[in-house]
């Protein structure tokens, strides 16, 4: 199987130029690589996406997909990930859709930890509503919404998802495709909630590749397991474009963690499969 | 025979627990239940109560005067004594003030078993059953039955009771056995029924009893009980599943209803079938939390933005709990839409009784094609509008989508495909109307010239109200949308005088009706006090 099995013939309607088409080839090399190795079927895939620019790679990747709405990528991948186990569940989201609209279920799911890959297309702007602040738009951003320049500090996703519980908890750059389609397959083969921050600069609204050009570095040999060295690598980068921050890349923590499906013992196989014959006399009995 | 039993206390003393054992033995003797349940929003403390109404005869409501009222506490006493009928008496123990008080010596017996407060309800029931000549071994089989554990204790209150109370009314077994149930237990098992695989919930007054309920069977059943953070991960996590192919039920009362209402929206365009209980309570938003309201009926024959087609099922009892329930699953399973099931706190947490309690017969398929080809279309045009159902992992790549969409579920803007999209979800209703037609979407009962209209949880006291007026018959309507409108026209026509009875402040049925079908109802009987109808207020409203 190649990337390119997992084309659409849809028009792709990302800006010419945009980071989107780095993660899109990212995914699907991941995808056909994971298939290739045995590890996942193709046919068992299923992905999920809010609303936004990243959530165009719905209409652009050939895999099950459902296009829910602004911020509930994440419960909707819970939901097809609890209606059926064996699917290999994916779902993208952007800043302004995990971390705005959605920031509760994304908090949860770290907790929840269903075994399930949460790709988050950070651009630190909505782009698709042309410009305005995002939870991790830096402090000074200038938008649409904040003309006179954002007055409040960025979240730090990467912190918030440590300390929630999050079970694999890693960063990427979408113009390095290499780098994140190995990181993609990572945290696909990880058992649990994986979050992979993507920083996705916005080549319209957010130009931000001269600085990761010059800030980015690639973690290595640093103690994954450690869940306090993890976040203090998590606090390294605040998400400001000061010229004297570094931004790391790679795998911050994983751990193993009983998931979501294991709590439910009479899981058997996915809901579609299961003969429900219900003995009513008994059923009803208990009122009588 | 016909008594009326009040039972009241501060939250905690066990009035709930206790009048609902009191009742499910009347139903073990033959008799007819109907036990009403009067609580406000705190856990220890306040003033809560339940009403039993026994009889030999079916009875769907509560009464307004009492045969004997059990108080646990002074303030039951202060608050209901004008309830008590002349020759009725108060039981309670010896430190309560009141000249209807028949006086137990609690605090003397608490010490001799030993046992916490808590007993006094088990010396009140074995004092209550003698009292009607009931046996006492298969009296203690049924408190060994309903208590199981911590037996032992209770047995000896009971016994205690029981020999300091003299056999004054001998009430003889009614026949088998009856059926005593909630309305939210009655969803519970009409979903278990419907083959439910899923039910998403996060906790809200009066829906909590189904969350709590199917979280029980969770194992028996091999289904999945599962409480998301908010109502919104809820509605969406169930369309996530639904998507799977999976059963799903959500439930809640009217807030968390609210932010369900992008989901039920989300349904509609992606043609997921969902199912969403909605147990109303008295609003506008936290309102009157414990209490009884018809006040959302509007809000979810309109909930969702855009226009799309959904079904609101409103059952009067639970006995037609269970059916609609069935039918709320088979309906949004067939035509891949959302299905509302409409229901109240009067019918959610209060205990109905019925001889018989049946299951629907509706087809219980999931609808879902075997062998999908490798070109699967999720949202194929059809005549009927509903396209063959494959799901994720069968073998063809399958999507559902917010979006406006082709046959495939790829994104479209153009104006054509929107029209054809929309034109396709909506020619569902005619198949929808057709089916509807032959699952009682209007009842009648009664005969007479004058016509009652009613829907839901009214149904009770109305039903009991027509046993006692002359020349009325009552409309009850069970299915909103689709509405019934030419079983309500023609009712209408063939009636003198109409009434509308609901438990809501503006006539919301009313309403519908005048849009459905052009006829507006001049008379009204509404009640907006969080409260619901009884039998003798309908009465005295109609004679007035």
């Amino acid at each position: 199987m190649e990337a390119k099995d997992f084309n659409t013939k849809e028009q792709n309607t990302w800006c010419p130029g945009c980071s989107n088409l780095g993660i899109n080839q990212a995914v699907k090399e991941a995808l056909a690589d994971l298939v290739n190795e045995g590890k996942i079927k193709s046919k068992d895939i299923a992905i999920s996406a809010g609303i936004g620019c990243h959530a165009k790679i719905y209409d652009y990747l050939n895999v099950n997909g459902f296009y829910g709405l602004h911020g509930r990528t994440i419960p909707v991948a819970l939901g097809i990930k609890i209606g059926n186990p064996e699917l290999t569940v994916l779902g993208f989201g952007g800043d302004g859709d995990t971390y705005a609209e959605g920031m509760a279920h994304f908090v949860h799911n770290c907790k929840h930890n269903a075994n399930m890959t949460m790709l988050v297309h950070n651009n630190q702007t909505f782009s698709l509503t042309t410009g305005q602040s995002t939870p991790t738009s830096e402090k000074g951003f200038v938008g649409a919404s904040t003309p006179f320049g954002e007055e409040e500090s960025p979240i730090n996703p990467m912190t918030l998802a440590l300390v929630s519980g999050a079970t694999f908890v890693a960063r990427s750059y979408a113009f390095d495709i290499t780098h994140l389609k190995e990181i993609i397959k990572k945290a696909i083969n990880h058992k649990g909630f994986s979050f992979v921050e993507i920083l996705q600069p916005c080549i319209i609204f957010h130009n931000t590749i001269p600085y990761f050009k010059d800030h980015i570095y690639k973690l290595e040999g640093n103690n994954t397991g450690d869940i306090e060295k993890a976040i203090e690598l998590s606090r390294e980068w605040d998400y400001s474009f000061d010229k004297d921050k570094k931004v790391s890349i790679g795998i911050f923590y994983e751990t193993k963690k009983t998931t979501l499906e294991d709590q439910w013992s009479q899981y058997g196989k996915p809901c579609y499969l299961m003969e429900r014959k219900i003995d009513w006399d008994k059923l009803s009995k208990e009122f009588k | 025979m016909k008594k009326t039993i009040l039972i009241g206390g501060v939250a905690g003393q066990g009035s709930a627990v206790t009048s609902r054992f009191i009742g499910k033995i009347f139903c073990r003797l033959g008799y007819f239940v109907f036990n009403y349940r009067d609580y406000p929003s705190l856990i220890r403390g306040g003033h809560n109560f339940n009403i039993l109404e026994i009889s030999d005869t079916p009875v769907y409501s509560q009464g307004e005067k009492y045969d004997i009222i059990l108080a646990l506490d002074q303030k039951t006493i202060d608050l209901h004594k004008d309830g008590l009928k002349e020759e009725g008496f108060i039981l309670g123990s010896d430190k309560l003030n009141s000249d209807k008080l028949n006086p137990i010596d609690i605090g003397g017996i608490l010490k001799k078993l030993g046992g916490p407060q808590i007993l006094e309800n088990d010396v009140f029931i074995g004092f209550l059953f003698k009292y009607f000549g009931i046996d006492k071994d298969f009296l203690l089989q049924e408190a060994k039955n309903e208590f199981g554990n911590n037996f032992e204790k209770i047995q000896k209150a009971i016994e205690e009771g029981y020999g300091i109370s003299t056999e004054t009314e001998k009430l003889e077994k009614n026949g088998e056995g009856n059926y005593f149930i909630s309305g939210n237990e009655a969803i519970s098992i009409g979903a278990l029924s419907a083959g439910i695989d899923i039910y998403f919930a996060y906790p809200m007054t009066p829906a909590t009893g189904v969350l709590h309920y199917l979280a029980k069977k969770e194992k028996e059943y091999s289904i999945i009980v599962s409480q998301l953070e908010n109502e919104i991960a809820v509605a969406n996590a169930a369309l996530g599943a639904s998507f799977t192919g999976a059963k799903v039920m959500v439930g809640s009362s009217g807030g968390g209803f609210a932010l369900m209402t992008e989901a039920i929206s989300l349904s509609g365009i992606s043609e997921l079938p969902l199912v969403v209980y909605l147990s109303q309570r008295t609003g506008p938003a936290t309102g009157v939390p414990t209490y009884t309201s018809q006040g959302d009926l509007k809000f979810a024959v309109n909930a969702g933005h855009g226009e799309f087609s959904k079904i609101v099922i409103a059952p009067g009892d639970p006995q037609e709990s269970i059916l609609r329930t069935e039918e709320s699953f088979y309906l949004a399973t067939k035509y891949r839409i959302p299905v509302i099931l409409l229901g109240d706190k009067h019918l959610g947490e209060l205990d109905y009784s019925f001889k018989e309690l049946n299951n629907s017969n509706v087809s219980k398929e999931r609808f879902i094609i075997d062998n999908p080809s490798q070109d699967y279309k999720t949202y194929q045009m059809t005549d009927n509008g509903v396209s063959p159902v494959a799901v994720p992992g069968q073998g063809p790549v399958v999507k559902a989508t917010s979006y406006e969409h082709d046959e495939y579920g790829n994104t479209i803007e153009d104006a054509e495909a929107t029209i054809k999209m929309n034109d396709k979800r909506m020619r569902k209703v005619d198949g929808i109307e057709k089916e509807v037609n032959n699952l009682n979407p209007a009842t009648v009962y009664g005969k007479g010239k004058n016509l009652i209209i009613g829907w839901g949880s009214t149904k009770g006291a109305i039903v009991d109200a027509l046993k006692k007026i002359e020349d009325f018959r009552f409309l009850q309507i069970s299915y909103i949308v689709p509405f019934p409108k030419e079983i309500l026209k023609q009712e209408v026509e063939n009636s003198d005088r109409v009434i509308l009875i609901e438990n809501n402040m503006t006539g919301l049925l009313g309403g519908i009706i005048r849009e459905q079908t052009g006829i507006d109802i001049k008379e009204r009987i509404l009640k907006y006090d969080g409260r619901p109808f009884t039998a003798e207020y309908i009465i005295k409203k109609i004679n007035n």
